[in-house]
């Protein structure tokens, strides 16, 4: 397309974002507001993936003792276990340890434990997985080597919350495509008709582009471009009002309790992601607007002959 | 310059609007098309700049078919050819200068030489110091100029214009007139659509009359206006 003609193409572009303008914003506000449920799916798909990764990556196995055990039997299990392939180290928590972990973990309620003898708790070995053998079935399979040992009285890993964690992460993945999608359509066909408005707003101005010889391409270019500016400003805002929620949240953390602690710190959405929002806003807007383009100009030119 | 062979044209679902048309319009031509209003004279124009296909028959415009032609085809045609309707189709948002010089902007001529053509245009037909204004603003006969002038800008073969002083009083329609002889003389073939017998009646000229959509008679009359202008 030659430089003047696009020229053309942008002063009618501004011109219609100027004279429909809150018509362009309620289409952008409906774009951010698709991207901005979607986006959210994204933020709390990658915050769950990062805290069953690190979950994972701290995965350890409790081998509780049996309590007749002396202190060179148990060295010689500590010894054998170590000698798994899979096995990390061990490490080895008397009595008198669990005793006072737990008493740190109940913190302000730790005179619950008033009255109790101190070796209520069982001394226990913490078996820590290589990384590259935290695999769930690998996990499974140690476990069930632990439990063969006669040491041994009870043998305990967070398999079910990692198992469960994981069946969430796969049902936000879902999730995320499933009201995306509905929304997307949505959005595709509000897209849709707005431009269908820009259109009949300028409809002598098309009719009378067409008879002086205009090409089908320069008549549809402005209102592709400004599809794809109402794509993308939606993006943008859905990425802003992301930003915005991400910061309440990480604000809000210390008292959403301590199932979130693990995650240390919220994550905002990384780079791939902020590119994945932008390119649906762009996508969204410039597909509205094709269909539309396409029906609107079908239907109007066989109208035309008609008349 | 134009040429139809067998045109006709039905319209769905059984109107027939134009049947088994025949004729010629040499280069540097003016012909009325005449005839009451239903004749077809409108349905003819729209085949002539491909607004409309026809049916049957072959229609050749400087010896290009122009009966089947893609969109491209037919914005490419429309380019060398200008249109003037009874209904002015200014664009009421922008200045006669503007709607001048739309016309050779989307054709990819700069804003700047654009508006320059238009410029001598205007002035050119009498428009000098109303270029500024709005179509609202302008008598039928100036919105009828700057219509004229915006079929002039990219310098045409061939003007085709239908019911151009439909909307004039008798005088303005008759400058009207006087400004398409003045065009023709350039060399620019000009095909006017017009049931207006008293505009026909002054300028004289070839006639080719339509009758329910059938062609049936060609007359020449002494051009009376031609030798007035």
């Amino acid at each position: 397309m030659k430089i003047s003609l696009l020229g053309f193409v942008f002063r009618r572009v501004r011109n219609s974002l100027w004279h429909l303008f809150w018509t362009h914003c309620l289409t952008a506000v409906t774009v951010a507001m698709a991207l901005y449920v979607f986006g959210a799916f994204v933020f709390l798909e990658t915050n769950l993936q990062r805290l069953l990764k690190g979950w994972g990556d701290e995965i350890q196995i409790s081998a509780y003792l049996d309590k007749n055990l002396n202190s060179a039997e148990v060295q010689a299990l500590v010894k054998r276990i170590e000698a798994y392939p899979e096995v990390e180290r061990v490490k080895q928590t008397s009595q008198e340890q669990a005793w006072r972990d737990f008493q740190t973990a109940l913190g302000g309620q730790s005179g619950l434990l008033a009255g109790l003898p101190r070796d209520v708790l069982p001394a226990s070995l913490e078996v820590s997985i290589k990384p590259g053998h935290q695999d769930g079935p690998v996990v499974e399979q140690l476990a069930r080597r632990l439990r063969q040992q006669k040491e041994f009285t009870a043998v305990d890993y967070p398999q079910e919350w990692v198992e469960g964690l994981g069946l969430v992460l796969l049902g936000v993945g879902w999730a995320k495509w499933i009201f995306g999608g509905v929304l997307f359509m949505a959005t595709f066909f509000i897209v849709g008709s707005t431009v269908k408005l820009a259109m009949l707003a300028r409809q002598d101005e098309i009719e009378i582009m067409q008879l002086v010889g205009a090409s089908e391409n320069l008549i549809q270019a402005p209102f592709l471009l400004e599809g794809m500016i109402q794509g993308v400003a939606g993006a943008i805002a859905s990425l802003i009002l992301l930003w915005i929620t991400f910061q309440f949240l990480r604000g809000e953390m210390p008292s959403l309790g301590g199932f979130l602690m693990p995650l240390g710190r919220l994550t905002f959405l990384d780079l791939r992601s902020i590119g994945l929002l932008l390119v649906l806003g762009w996508l969204l807007g410039a597909a509205g607007s094709v269909f539309s383009l396409r029906r609107f100009l079908k239907s109007w030119n066989a109208s035309r002959s008609e008349a | 310059m134009i040429q139809l062979f067998h045109v006709s044209k039905t319209y769905p679902p059984n109107y027939q609007a134009l049947t088994d048309i025949n004729f010629e319009v040499k280069k540097g031509e003016f012909v009325f098309l005449a005839g009451p209003s239903g004749a077809g004279k409108s349905t003819l124009l729209k085949l002539l700049f491909r607004q409309e296909e026809p049916t049957e028959g072959q229609i050749l415009i400087d010896g290009q078919n122009i009966t089947r032609l893609a969109s491209r085809g037919v914005a490419g045609l429309r380019r060398r050819i200008g249109l003037v309707f009874q209904e002015f189709k200014l664009l009421t948002h922008l200045t006669a200068l503007e709607n001048v010089a739309l016309a050779a902007e989307v054709i990819g001529m700069s804003k700047n030489a654009s508006r320059t053509r238009a410029y001598q245009l205007l002035r050119d037909l009498g428009l000098k110091e109303r270029y500024d204004s709005k179509p609202l603003g302008l008598s039928a006969g100036e919105q009828q100029r700057v219509a004229i002038a915006r079929a002039l800008i990219n310098d045409p073969m061939l003007i085709l214009a239908d019911e151009p002083t439909g909307n004039l009083d008798a005088d303005v329609a008759e400058e009207t007139m006087r400004l398409f002889f003045k065009i023709r003389d350039r060399g620019t073939t000009i095909v006017v659509a017009t049931h207006d017998l008293q505009a026909i009646h002054r300028a004289g000229t070839r006639i080719v009359f339509l009758q329910r959509g059938v062609l049936s008679n060609e007359v020449r009359l002494s051009p009376a206006l031609e030798r007035r202008k």
